[in-house]
């Protein structure tokens, strides 16, 4: 290979990794794909679409800078500001309160939904 | 905006924050007001839309991928209507080698679905991955093997636009002069039917390196006469030196033959991967501003020439004479770089378009044909208000 793939913070926005991200292709709406989110964490913004990413760094791969998402980063400072989905409220809530993120079960019941974020 | 949301779906417009904020720029990152983004799904969708457009006074912008390079799908206080739910790819007309397709399909999509068919869409430009087939047209575009198979206007066969009148038109070869680079001033287009041509037998390609700009141009007629050439682009040595490359005036010679001397697919690609990396890595190294003025070919050993000895990097598609010099905002140098182009009988526009980001220098010409289609096609002025001139 001619260029090694870099990390690279920087995201210059052309829009060549949108259709490489799996939560695009199901939303296909601009803020969620990973231009979208880059602009938005540039922007200053902390939006719950952050925990819209499977942080599955297809868009490092394509990228043809290596840009990565730092999905953790974006989430690590919702949860600093308690910015939680509902979903996740649930599942801290049920270990609390149960000891396992689905809440109250009986002996031997398996879980109708998975909570998580 | 409540008469708006009361139009749609909730699924299918967002006035949130969020949204309006991701579809505020285009990869110009030339940024405006975005007031709500719609994703129309059928054509009664855009006819709502424009009927409010028009009795309102709003300006509708359409947006396929946004990778324009100049503003073209940035909003100025408009609703943006993004083509992302236009995605519909129709069956494959083998004998006439045609196929009909939505605008907002991208073109690597496409062209993964006509992979086993043997078949492809051959205008590639380097947004390949992304770019609409709505947004190519609109733009009319050119890109890396522009040499062989030309731009996009030559492969539609049919498109059909919806004009801000509302009204359907389902324009041919013959009079597809409202659609094909006139940057969504004309309405929205939302489907096309597209030649197609066969995926080439064989593939080569050449990467040749000069010290000397002249040599290098004699080179380049000698390639050009190869009926097989598929690509021809050029990285000049401030560019291949600030990705790391020898700093010489380089040449990669695409062929539909084995004329190449690079025949492995996987170095081929490698090759093709670093080339198409070019844009994004100078945006790194500090020249954001993409310009894409196409020179004649009597001008090129000057303009070239003067590129290199500013030290501006540049790549670009030579074998049809479009180039990319790469700048920081505002270089007064651009306008240089426009005088000198307009000068020699060039276009400072080769295949990006005039968006926000030119349309100051649309000529005369360009000016009264945009009057006339607007009149044709879109007297109210609802869609892509202060675009391209
Ligand atoms: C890395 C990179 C490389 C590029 N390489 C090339 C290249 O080699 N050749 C080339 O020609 N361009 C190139 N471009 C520029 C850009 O990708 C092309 O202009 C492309 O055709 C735009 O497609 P899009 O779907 O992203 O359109 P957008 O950026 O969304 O829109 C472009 C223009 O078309 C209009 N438009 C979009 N969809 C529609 C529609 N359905 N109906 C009516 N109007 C519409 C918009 O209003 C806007 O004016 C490159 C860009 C990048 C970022
Ligand atoms: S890491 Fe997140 S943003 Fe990137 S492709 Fe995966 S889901 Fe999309
Ligand atoms: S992540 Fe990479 S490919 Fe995606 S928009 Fe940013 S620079 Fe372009």
């Amino acid at each position: 290979m001619l260029i090694e793939l870099l990390e690279n913070p920087v995201c210059t926005e052309c829009g060549l990794c949108r259709e490489a991200c799996p939560v695009f292709q199901i939303q296909q709406q601009e803020e969620f794909s990973p231009r979208g989110r880059a602009i938005l964490g540039s922007a200053g913004i902390r939006t719950l679409v952050f925990y819209q990413c499977t942080l599955c760094r297809s868009c490092r791969v394509v990228c043809p800078i290596g840009h990565d998402p730092a999905g953790e980063t974006l989430r690590a400072g919702l949860i600093e500001a308690s910015i939680e989905t509902p979903a996740n409220q649930a599942m801290i809530a049920n270990i609390r309160e149960y000891g396992n993120p689905f809440g109250p079960l009986a002996e031997g019941e398996v879980p109708k939904t998975l909570t998580c974020c | 905006m409540q008469q708006l949301l009361s139009l749609f779906h909730p699924d299918q417009i967002s006035i949130r924050h969020e949204t309006r904020i991701a579809y505020s720029r285009d990869a110009s990152r030339i940024h405006g007001e975005c007031l709500a983004v719609v994703w129309p799904e059928t054509i009664e969708d855009m006819i709502r839309l424009i009927g409010w457009a028009a009795e309102t006074g709003n300006d509708l912008v359409p947006r396929g991928a946004g990778t324009g390079l100049c503003g073209g799908a940035t909003p100025q206080n408009s609703v943006v209507i993004d083509s992302a739910r236009l995605r519909q790819i129709g069956s494959i007309d083998i004998p006439a080698n045609k196929i009909v397709v939505e605008a907002g399909v991208p073109l690597d999509l496409l062209n993964r679905h006509l992979k086993p068919f043997e078949l492809f869409f051959p205008v590639i430009p380097g947004s390949h991955r992304s770019a609409t087939i709505g947004g190519m047209i609109a733009t009319n575009a050119a890109g890396l093997h522009a040499v062989r198979y030309g731009r996009i206007d030559e492969w539609v066969a049919e498109a059909t636009l919806i004009d801000g009148k509302g009204i359907i038109h389902h324009l041919s070869a013959g009079d597809r002069g409202g659609i094909a680079g006139w940057e969504g001033i004309t309405g929205m287009i939302v489907q096309a039917a597209l030649h197609l041509t066969e995926i080439p037998q064989q593939r080569s390609l050449t990467l040749l390196c000069f010290d000397d700009l002249k040599g290098m141009l004699e080179e380049v007629a000698h390639l050009k006469a190869n009926p097989s050439l598929s690509a021809l682009e050029y990285i000049n040595p401030q560019a291949a030196a600030l990705v790391g490359w020898a700093a010489k005036h380089t040449l990669l010679a695409e062929f539909h033959s084995m004329d190449g001397k690079v025949e492995a697919t996987i170095d081929m690609a490698a090759i093709w991967r670093a080339r198409e990396s070019l844009s994004a890595r100078l945006t790194l190294a500090g020249f954001p501003i993409s310009e894409d003025p196409q020179i004649l070919p009597e001008a090129q050993e000057s303009t070239l020439d003067w590129l290199a000895i500013q030290g501006i990097p540049v790549f670009g598609h030579l074998g049809v004479g479009i180039i990319h010099p790469r700048f920081l905002q505002g270089d007064p140098r651009i306008l240089e770089l426009y005088h000198r182009v307009s000068a020699s009988g060039g276009q400072i526009s080769g295949e990006h378009g005039m968006g926000l980001k030119k349309r100051q220098w649309a000529s005369l010409a360009m000016k009264v044909k945009a009057q006339a289609l607007k009149t044709q096609f879109d007297p109210q002025g609802v869609f892509n208000r202060g675009k391209l001139c």
